[in-house]
């Protein structure tokens, strides 16, 4: 690429505009520091804007996040790169950080575009909404998601056919093939590590069908069924569009699983669970809903009695594991599992099958750095002083929040971006401060010796 | 009232059970094991009384029998809790338990043991040879006769009185009350299982490996019925020793594969293999290799200047009838066949009583 690459100076660099990167530089911008707020993806909002209600309120997600996100969006102290990427940080000294940055093209102009959704009618192109996780499609020129921040269309070049259709059809004339990647040289006083987590994919436990069976959906799916701005505007099931009857909830897929190499608790599972089970029973007056489950961690606030509300409504809680899934010829499937309370084996018939799939670590957090970000046996970014100050990395002034440090719940993670941040705002106001005399070598110093 | 026994997985790890405190009771081994079911739900439960040493619970269960080691609980649980191979050191325990003379035990949990006996034998067969002054026409004869003589008083002193004692734990201690008669009803299930061992092949993925097994069992009684009863060693008649001859090649092939599979360590129920293990099917693959060597060198008359030959089978031979059949692992072969005959009695009478 020709691309000149730019420099440019900000206080912080948060890394990761989810719940808890959007958090972060909120604490950070509020209190007058210039903050420079990279999403990799086309939106922000990370996983929570995708969700339907959050426990154990049952508050609307969405509700929760947009304001905070066109907050950010607004604000004069942040700056906000969408479809960017970082790479190559590196520490130089106290509050002398230097990185790159790569910005992808969005083929559009944000700032021209109306969300009009004129390309997405013409676009010829379909392919899976990444955003519904898979239940519908979308075109190749699209807006994310309804409550997507920027909102603007996105040109999905890997899938464009180059028709130029959507070009011709743009009233504002923003679509523009000619945008090419960006490169930013950036320095930075401190940096926020906000990088999420992955979700646990169900196809490498292939007994449970999902990818074969219609009906064996995951929790993100779910989620997504049941949300305000969900696909059909209704709990069907993926396979013939029925509206199911018997739904059941596998918990600890692809946690405390030494076999898929996740042997920890994901800690938001059986929240989850419980409360897609709640909202379920409202939309489905009629349905059973049962959790097969192992042990339920409602350990938080209120979380036991959400657990206790839900057993009250009528979810049906059955402790044991699934040990297989089979489809039947109507696209009901059987979940086969040794009921623990009574130590037989049984068998139950369902419609429709919720993986809770568990939280993974997202393990391009250590590829960002030059130097070497230090990682915790289960690959989570490693809190070194985690009882007296959990936001600190092995790399000072580097911070983590969220669930970049472990699997957590959304109380927990904002309570973690609070930390991150007030740790980042008392390492930069450290900066015109008389520094304590430090013996041995400085990071990066003689790294040619 | 159940006795807990605190100590009972301490014993169990020196009969190969391992790692199985880390079960944290989820039950995907039972609900993942094809040959599991409502009204016989294993291995789940069978780990719980190991953890917790419910001995009496383990020792009136057949459900150690009843599992046929497809490895499928182990590779799928959570906890690398292996309730496959501790299904399978169970099995090792009740035969040690019973085993009335003790000895089952004593060579399962200490190797040298196991050595000492093994060259007691060899001793004796040494023995044997030097009393017949190394005459090979004598050696075949008393060879022969110890045969028939080992088979008998092995079965008479030591397996009819383990079958009882077994029977004694699964059936009267659990408090099963049936009529005679019921006996010679389920007869028939004791002879299905023994020869055609047909609850392995439900096991997934199982299926060539049940046939091997299979043929390898029929030509294991094959062979003792062609040496013992048509004297194979000694006949002249072409269709015997064409026979024995398929009957030995068909032992030695299919242990070769067993023991391929331990070495190579790639199925589940290969990975773990303990002495016993490998002394079985080392000596059986021995037996079938021998016996067919010494045959061959009657053919081709080369046996009297290879007097070593015969020797070696009749060591390997004695050491299988003494050590391994009456305290080794030969045992599974009537432990589980009886396992599914009480099964069946068991669920001819619904009269099980409420345990102790």
């Amino acid at each position: 690429m020709k691309t000149q690459n730019k420099n440019i100076t900000y206080d912080a660099l948060v890394i990761g505009a989810g719940i808890a990167g959007g958090e972060a530089a909120l604490n950070l911008a509020n209190t007058g520091f210039k903050v420079l707020l990279v999403e990799k993806d086309d939106s922000v909002g990370g996983k929570m804007i995708l969700l339907s209600k959050v426990f154990p309120t049952l508050d609307c997600s969405a509700c929760i996040t947009t304001p905070k996100f066109s907050e950010i969006a607004r604000h004069p102290n942040i700056t906000l790169f969408t479809g960017s990427q970082v790479s190559n940080i590196k520490k130089h000294g106290e509050n002398n950080f230097t990185a790159t940055i790569h910005k992808k093209p969005r083929y559009v102009h944000v700032e021209d575009c109306t969300a009009c959704q004129k390309c997405e009618q013409v676009c010829p192109v379909n392919v899976k909404d990444q955003y519904q996780y898979n239940l519908v499609g979308r075109k190749a020129a699209y807006i994310p998601f309804s409550i997507c921040s920027p909102k603007a269309a996105v040109i999905d070049i890997d899938n464009c056919t180059l028709c130029g259709a959507c070009e011709r059809a743009c009233p504002t004339n923003c679509i523009d093939f000619t945008m090419e990647e960006e490169v930013y040289d950036l320095q930075v006083k401190t940096i926020v590590l906000s990088t999420g987590f992955k979700l646990f994919d169900p196809l490498k436990m292939p007994r449970y069908g999902y990818g074969v069976y219609k009906n064996v959906v995951t929790s993100m799916q779910m989620e997504r069924l049941i949300a305000p701005t969900r696909p059909f505007n209704n709990v069907l099931r993926p396979g013939d569009g029925k509206m199911p009857d018997k739904i059941a909830y596998v918990l600890c897929t692809g946690s405390r699983d030494v076999t898929v190499g996740n042997p920890i608790c994901s800690q938001i599972c059986c929240m989850y669970s419980i409360k897609q089970a709640q909202l379920l029973m409202g939309a489905l007056p009629m349905a059973d809903v049962t959790i097969y489950y192992l042990n339920i961690r409602s350990f938080g606030k209120g979380f036991e009695e959400f657990y206790e509300q839900a057993k009250g409504m009528g979810v049906n809680f059955v402790k044991g594991k699934i040990g297989k899934i089979t489809e039947k010829e109507n696209g009901s499937l059987i979940l086969r599992y040794e009921d623990i309370n009574s130590g037989k084996l049984k068998e139950a018939e369902h419609d429709l099958v919720v993986l809770s799939v568990g939280a993974l670590p997202n393990n391009e957090a250590k590829g960002l750095f030059a130097d070497n970000l230090q990682l915790d046996r289960f690959n989570f970014v490693d809190q070194v002083e985690l009882m007296t100050s959990p936001a600190k990395t092995n790399i000072d002034g580097v911070f983590v929040a969220g669930t970049a440090s472990a699997p957590m719940d959304i109380p927990d993670t904002i309570l973690s971006a609070g930390s991150a941040s007030s740790e980042a705002i008392s390492y930069l106001m450290k900066e015109n401060a008389p520094q304590p005399p430090k013996s041995g070598v400085k990071v990066g110093q003689f790294s040619g010796c | 009232m159940a006795t807990i026994n605190p100590k009972f997985g301490k014993n169990l790890k020196k009969y190969g059970g391992f790692n199985f405190n880390a079960c944290y009771n989820c039950g995907n081994c039972t609900a993942i094991c094809s040959i599991s079911t409502k009204d016989s739900s294993f291995p789940r439960e069978m780990v719980r009384y190991s953890v917790l040493g419910v001995e009496d619970e383990i020792i009136t269960s057949t459900k150690p029998w009843e599992c046929y080691y497809c490895g499928e609980c182990s590779t799928h649980c959570p906890q690398d809790a292996n309730p496959g191979e501790l299904m399978m050191s169970l099995r090792r325990w009740l035969t040690a338990k019973y085993d009335w003379t003790g000895l089952s035990g004593l060579f399962y949990k200490y190797l040298p043991a196991t050595i000492l006996a093994m060259l007691a034998v060899l001793a004796g067969v040494i023995l044997f040879a030097n009393r017949a002054e190394w005459n090979l026409e004598s050696m075949l004869h008393f060879g022969h006769l110890f045969e028939m003589i080992a088979i008998a008083t092995v079965f008479a002193v030591i397996l009819a009185p383990n079958l009882v004692r077994m029977w004694y734990f699964t059936i009267i201690k659990a408090g099963v009350k049936v009529p005679l008669k019921t006996y010679l009803t389920a007869l028939n299930d004791l002879l299905v299982h023994m020869f055609t061992q047909k609850r392995a092949k439900d096991c997934d993925d199982n299926h060539f490996r049940w046939l091997e097994h299979l043929i390898l069992v029929f030509a294991y009684l094959a062979l003792l019925f062609t040496t013992v009863f048509l004297n194979w060693f000694g006949t002249e008649n072409l269709f015997v020793i064409i026979l024995g001859y398929v009957e030995s090649a068909l032992i030695f092939i299919i242990t070769v594969d067993f023991v391929k599979d331990r070495i190579q360590k790639k199925k589940a129920l290969a990975k773990k293999s303990q002495p016993s293990d490998w002394f079985f099917v080392i000596w059986l693959l021995l037996m079938g290799l021998t016996a067919f060597l010494v045959r061959l060198f009657i053919d081709i008359n080369i046996l009297e200047s290879n007097k070593w030959m015969y020797l070696f089978h009749l060591m390997v031979l004695a050491q299988w009838a003494l050590i391994i059949v009456p305290f080794g692992k030969w045992t599974h072969f009537l432990y589980r066949s009886f396992a599914m005959y009480f099964v069946k009695i068991k669920s001819m009478k619904s009269g099980v009583k409420v345990k102790k």
